[in-house]
């Protein structure tokens, strides 16, 4: 007696399988596309998020990063020795910081220079890593710069670069490139938006030479400081402003809230959140396409599944057989994902540690993740498989050989309402009640293409969202051409004097500090404003869109300062002011205002110095100018800290957009291949079970375009009706990321725009008529003839 | 000795608010290597027969033994390797697989069976060796049909179990394939039974049981089976 040739062969029933797949390679490409582009996305953003996490941390540690960051007016150097006596702090330093014109070849250019002291010592906080060249001497006028301004300026060790400081011109003489873990993100200010490495850059100079420049003999004006392991950071704090108060505490920035920082860290957690998200949502759907073509499978399979039962296999040996389809989905999906995943994670790392600037390249191929990753997409397949495939267990071998009953025909929800009913045509009536006769599939097509339609509607709207964000913020909310500080605080009737140096238009003062707004334990650092009542420069709008004054008295705060501090209209402020010797002083809230950018506080500019500062002063102009030599002019005064053009800020945003169109531009594609597996899937698993119909439409004389555009036509149906849901679904995804995205620096209000919703529409439509072109090739081959004489059709 | 005996067997089954009796109280023994014909009408519960003595159905009431060991108190694996190692079927519509070519299908079988016979010898036996890599669409009724027999026949089961296996074919494919199947009820001893509602297959059978709405009405030795080229229907 005979028997096995070889042990290790393949068995028939999985041969059975391989063909079945290769018969079906459409759709199981379709599913395999979605998987590993969810695995491929997972393996990618987890390795490219522990990459950089993993990179970020090192860097700070090695680079010695604050836990802390103290603006001061003026505090002796001896001070911060003094600090380490404090429970909790490790470390303590102070420097000099201030900020610069740089002087350029193009008079009319904007470059401003942040001049940072450094010791160049190792244990030094916040220590640059040193790219090119060599580190400065203690005194001299030499500079490092940061690697970032040097590469956009084209600046090399060994050049010479001209700074204004005070109405005189210094030189310094660049010997080192470096790079600095305080700005991975080169940003000037919250304003910024986006870093613009030709416009602001850093250079690291000898205490020697900063305190001259700054004027602070002997003192510093930043205090930096790490904290023990087990700090109280809070406490901490209080003891350290208590310590420093006197000299004048402006600023306390955390970790946390260090520029740089903060956006790394919110970068971090986008990237996290989207690397557990799109994953999810694609094996999810993935997993729902599975469910529905093996569950239809084993219905047209009913008499096979009998036959294999007849011979001798095993319920388990037969479910086995359709779970196996999902499983090599899965699992084949899931490899090709991977690796591909690993191939991306070491680009996509590379390509976030140069736009971040790290020097740091710590790049893992964590091959735990191709486990996962395998084993998260089978696991998921499988069970998908499973459930779509339970129904191999209820057919009874005996009962398989008879033909199914056929489903008792029931009327449609629209039969019902005669009116509307009697007035659809005979093909009509077909389509409509095809789409209802299976509705789960109909549903699965419905939320798919509404899923589809949302996520178009999201990704399309990020444009206009940011653009009309913008548009709001510099043309609604701000008017103003130019906005000027000064370095030292002058007299109202002062302001004027400028008009001798400059062309202006029109122009108002203003009074911007910084102070620590409180309301019980609710703590926020803002800037308030003060302007004129009648200010040209600014139209203020309440939460309701209705336009609203700065009051005489209190002060209207931005809706970000309202939720952080749980306030509201009239409610009473404690306002901290950072200038030594101050009193508290409690203001009332007058209004609560939309601001998309910025966080900010703005009162009556009289009332301003009168409560929180000092009477008739201002800091700084807003104007509006035609003159072409405004900035060339203005570096040269000596009480000018900063000219910030709002055309320039405009400028940076709009190249930053350009990176952005590559980004939706790719969520466009993923949305659509969504959206195109759907429907072709579900497409073709209802022409495999309408087969025997078909082939009686065909006898009686349709034509096989017109049998697909009867498909065409029910996919239609449900796509319109996706499309109307997909609005409130994508504007409810577009409330919870206003909700995710809103930071201190921005508010963003996502509800798309018309515009959003036609593109989203036309993308959407294209990916479903593609799909359903794709099947008109399977319909055209289809042998309606055979289908008739098959028994198992 | 008999092989199979069935003893007051009944089956009935809900359809709707009526209750159909498909079986009612049969009972009867088959010898081992008989040919047996179980003939009737539809509707005369043949086949539910068929399927309670394949393991494949269970019946409301009595018992079936092969070998003097009870089928009938088996649970839902036992059945199985009832019907994987003791039974073969040979369907009406052949039931073979399409995405298998003729050898693949029987191998199908064969895999799980735990005596199977020589793939080769059977694909020869059933004239199948020159069409052994071809898939059904390449074959005829007559040739698929003989396909379902490789594959029932390969698995070494003691008895054959046969539902209608003409009944798609013309009538001289139908004369081939009882050829066959007499040659392995000949050549290879295995019991075969053959349901019918062809009282001309009748002729060639060892035993004959009539069945009639449920129930038999006739069950007797054929004294004199004819040779099946001999059969005319």
């Amino acid at each position: 007696m005979v028997t096995r040739r070889n042990k290790f062969r393949i068995h028939k029933i999985d041969t059975m399988l391989m063909r079945m797949i290769g018969h079906s390679k459409g759709q199981f490409f379709a599913v395999l596309t979605i998987i590993l582009i969810g695995i491929a996305t997972y393996t990618a953003l987890n390795m490219t998020s522990i990459n950089m996490n993993n990179t970020v941390e090192t860097y700070y540690r090695e680079n010695n990063f604050p836990d802390l960051f103290l603006q001061i007016v003026a505090v002796p150097s001896q001070e911060a020795e003094r600090l380490k006596s404090i429970e909790g702090v490790r470390e303590a330093m102070g420097r000099v910081v201030i900020d610069v014109p740089l002087v350029t070849e193009n008079e009319k250019e904007r470059v401003n220079l942040r001049l940072i002291t450094t010791t160049g010592a190792e244990t030094e906080l916040s220590r640059s890593t040193l790219i090119k060249g060599k580190m400065i001497s203690d005194s001299g006028s030499e500079a490092l710069l940061i690697e970032q301004f040097a590469n956009a300026r084209g600046i090399d060790v060994g050049d010479s670069i001209h700074i204004q400081v005070g109405g005189r011109q210094h030189t310094l003489e660049v010997t080192g490139i470096v790079a600095n873990p305080e700005y991975i993100y080169l940003m000037e200010n919250v304003q910024s938006l986006a870093p613009d490495d030709r416009k602001f850059g850093i250079c690291y100079v000898s205490e020697q030479f900063g305190r001259q420049a700054a004027g602070l003999s002997g003192s510093f004006n930043e205090i930096l400081i790490r904290y023990d392991d087990n700090a109280e950071e809070e406490a901490l704090i209080d003891e350290v402003e208590d310590a420093l108060d006197l000299y004048g505490v402006k600023q306390t920035i955390k970790q946390k809230d260090q520029l740089s920082n903060a956006i790394i860290l919110q970068e971090l957690t986008q990237l996290d959140t989207m690397a557990n998200s799109i994953p999810i949502l694609f094996l999810l759907v993935a997993g729902l396409i599975l469910m529905m073509m093996l569950s239809r499978l084993v219905k047209k399979d009913r008499i096979k599944i009998g036959v294999l039962k007849a011979i001798g296999y095993r319920n388990s040996q037969v479910l086995m057989h359709y779970v196996k389809y999902a499983l090599i989905a899965g699992f084949s999906g899931g490899s090709a994902g991977a690796i591909l995943g690993m191939a991306l994670a070491g680009g996509m790392t590379k390509l976030y540690l140069d736009f971040f600037n790290i020097p740091l390249l710590r790049i893992e191929f964590y091959y735990s993740f191709l486990l996962y990753a395998v084993l998260l997409s089978s696991v998921f397949c499988v069970l998908s498989g499973m459930i779509g495939a339970r129904g191999v267990l209820w057919i009874a071998p005996a009962d398989a050989m008879h033909s199914e009953a056929p489903k008792s025909g029931k009327r449609i929800l629209l039969e019902r309402i005669p009116f509307f009913w009697k007035r659809l045509s005979f093909s009509s009536k077909m389509v409509s009640k095809n789409i209802f006769r299976n509705k789960k599939r109909s549903l699965f097509v419905l939320a798919g293409i509404t899923l589809t339609y949302a996520m178009m509607l999201f990704t399309t709207s990020m444009p206009d969202v940011m653009n009309q964000m913008m548009n709001e913020h510099f043309r609604e909310f701000q008017k103003m051409e130019y906005n000027i500080s000064f370095r030292n605080p002058v007299h109202q009737a002062a302001a004027g004097d400028l008009e001798h140096l400059i062309k202006v238009d029109y122009m108002e003062g203003k009074l911007e500090y910084p102070f620590e707004l409180t309301n019980g334990n609710k703590k926020q650092a803002v800037s308030i404003i003060g302007l004129d009542r009648d200010t040209k420069f600014y139209t203020f709008r309440d939460v309701n869109g209705e336009k609203i004054k700065i009051p005489k008295r209190g002060m209207l705060i931005s809706e970000n300062i309202a939720n952080a501090l749980d306030v509201d209209n009239g409610d009473l402020v404690q306002v901290k002011s950072y200038i030594p010797n101050r009193e508290d002083v409690y203001i009332q809230v007058q209004g609560v205002i939309k601001q998309t950018l910025g966080i900010n506080a703005y009162m009556d500019v009289d009332t301003m110095g009168e409560t929180l500062l000092e009477k008739n002063v201002i800091n700084g102009i807003y104007a509006n100018s035609g003159d072409p030599d405004l900035y060339e002019e203005l570096i040269r005064a000596s009480n000018i800290a900063s000219v910030m053009s709002v055309a320039d800020t405009r400028a940076v945003y709009d190249q930053y957009m350009t990176m952005m169109a590559l980004s939706i531009g790719s969520m466009v594609i993923f949305s659509g291949i969504l959206g195109f597996c759907i429907v072709y899937n579900a497409t073709i698993v209802s022409l495999g079970e309408r087969e025997m119909e078909f082939s009686s439409l065909r006898v009686l004389g349709f034509s096989k375009r017109e049998i697909f555009f009867m498909i065409v036509r029910e996919n239609n149906g449900i796509m319109i009706a996706g499309l109307l849901l997909g609005v409130p679904v994508g504007n409810m995804m577009a409330d919870y990321s206003s909700a995710a995205f809103s930071t201190d620096m921005y508010t963003l209000d996502m509800s798309p725009t018309m515009n959003a919703l036609i593109m989203a529409a036309v993308y959407t439509i294209g990916f479903v008529l593609l799909a359903q072109l794709a099947t008109y090739r399977k319909i055209r081959k289809l042998d309606f003839l055979q289908a008739l004489k098959n028994r198992e059709s | 000795m008999a092989i199979l005996r069935a003893e007051h067997l009944s089956k009935s089954y809900q359809m709707g608010e009526i209750e159909v009796k498909a079986l009612r109280d049969t009972s009867f023994e088959i010898q081992e290597g008989e040919f047996v014909v179980i003939l009737g009408p539809s509707g005369s519960g043949k086949s539910t027969l068929l399927n309670i003595i394949g393991g494949m159905d269970l019946p409301t009431a009595g018992k079936v033994f092969l070998h003097e060991e009870e089928i009938t108190v088996y649970h839902e694996r036992e059945l199985t390797e009832y019907r994987r190692n003791k039974v073969g079927f040979i369907f009406q519509f052949y039931n073979i697989m399409a995405n298998l070519t003729a050898e693949e299908n029987v191998e199908l079988a064969t895999e799980i069976s735990q005596n199977p016979l020589p793939i080769d010898e059977i694909l020869e036996a059933v004239g199948l060796s020159e069409r052994r890599d071809h898939f059904p669409a390449q074959m005829s009724g007559g040739e698929q049909q003989r396909v379902s027999i490789a594959r029932a026949v390969a698995k070494n089961p003691e008895i054959l179990l046969c539902d209608e296996p003409t009944g798609a074919l013309d009538f001289q494919t139908g004369i081939t394939i009882l050829s066959l199947l007499r040659k392995v009820n000949r050549d290879m001893g295995k019991t075969v039974i053959v349901i019918t509602h062809n009282a001309d297959i009748a002729y060639m059978a060892d035993r004959v049981i009539k069945m009639r709405s449920g129930r038999i009405i006739d069950d007797h030795i054929n004294e004199n089976p004819v040779a099946v080229e001999d059969i005319k229907w």
